[in-house]
């Protein structure tokens, strides 16, 4: 696998929800190839998800936007690109590192934060680039975890 | 309704000796998470029956589903109302477990 190029998947979509789901199974399809678990692929479907599902409700207000989406194959990481071009500041940055429910009760429970939080716990590494008026970059990456008998 | 999202989403709803069970199939997501709101509404205010909802045949969820399925316990914990949750797939049974949504969840084992 050494020295092997790295191989780069490139979509473009509407920044609407209902094109999500495209993301979803060209993801599929790339880490299928790959030899990524089910588990590990069902885990990157949502975190993928959640970075596009913020290109979507945060990045555009009321005007029509492009997301574009990179997958990256290198050896046996993936990396993948979500794009977004809106004038808006978006909402990931502002999360900070995510929150869950565990320590709430559930008169204290505010609805939102979760999706940045499993982008994070659901893949090896999670970058956001943000400025205002220049758009949102968020990079996921995760590696297939080869067990010691397979090469 | 937009017909075409029927096939990626659906929710029956069934009504059965004081219980509402309402079955999820499909993918819920961003793109279906406003009609599921809507369609969830009067079942979440019927005091007079308890609510159940079926996952066995959802094959997705996000956060914006998990984040409806909050806003449900909440209103239904405000109205002192029962809502569960059963048959829950292994990996939305994952995604609850880290959001930490399971421990407000009563199972019907425990409820």
């Amino acid at each position: 696998m050494n020295g092997e190029a790295v191989q780069k998947v490139v979509i473009s979509l509407p920044a609407s929800a209902d094109y999500v789901d495209i993301v979803r199974l060209n993801l599929y399809g790339i880490a299928s190839k790959m030899g990524f678990s089910y588990e590990d692929i069902e885990d990157m479907k949502v975190a993928v998800s959640e970075a596009c599902n913020n290109s979507v409700l945060y990045a555009y207000g009321q005007e029509d936007g492009t997301v574009e989406v990179t997958f990256e194959i290198n050896g046996d990481l993936l990396s993948i690109t979500v794009k977004d071009e809106g004038e808006s500041f978006d909402n990931l940055a502002a999360h900070g590192e995510g929150s869950t429910l565990h320590d709430k009760e559930l008169d204290d429970v505010q609805i939102g934060g979760l999706g940045f939080y499993l982008m994070q716990a659901l893949m090896d590494d999670v970058r956001v680039e943000s400025q205002a008026g220049c758009g949102t970059k968020v990079v996921l990456t995760k590696r297939i975890m080869r067990s010691e008998e397979t090469v | 309704m937009n017909t075409n999202k029927n096939e990626k989403f659906n929710a029956t709803t069934e009504s059965n000796d004081g219980t509402i069970t309402v079955v999820l199939s499909g993918e819920l997501d961003l793109s279906v998470a406003p009609e599921f709101r809507l369609m969830m509404k009067p079942l979440v205010e019927d005091s007079n029956h308890n609510l159940i909802i079926n996952l066995k045949n959802l094959k997705y969820i996000d956060s914006t589903g998990i984040g409806i399925l909050l806003s449900i316990l909440k209103a239904r914990h405000g109205m002192a109302s029962q809502f569960l949750v059963e048959d829950v797939p292994s990996q939305i049974q994952k995604l609850f477990d880290m959001t930490g949504i399971s421990k407000f969840f009563a199972t019907k084992e425990n409820s």
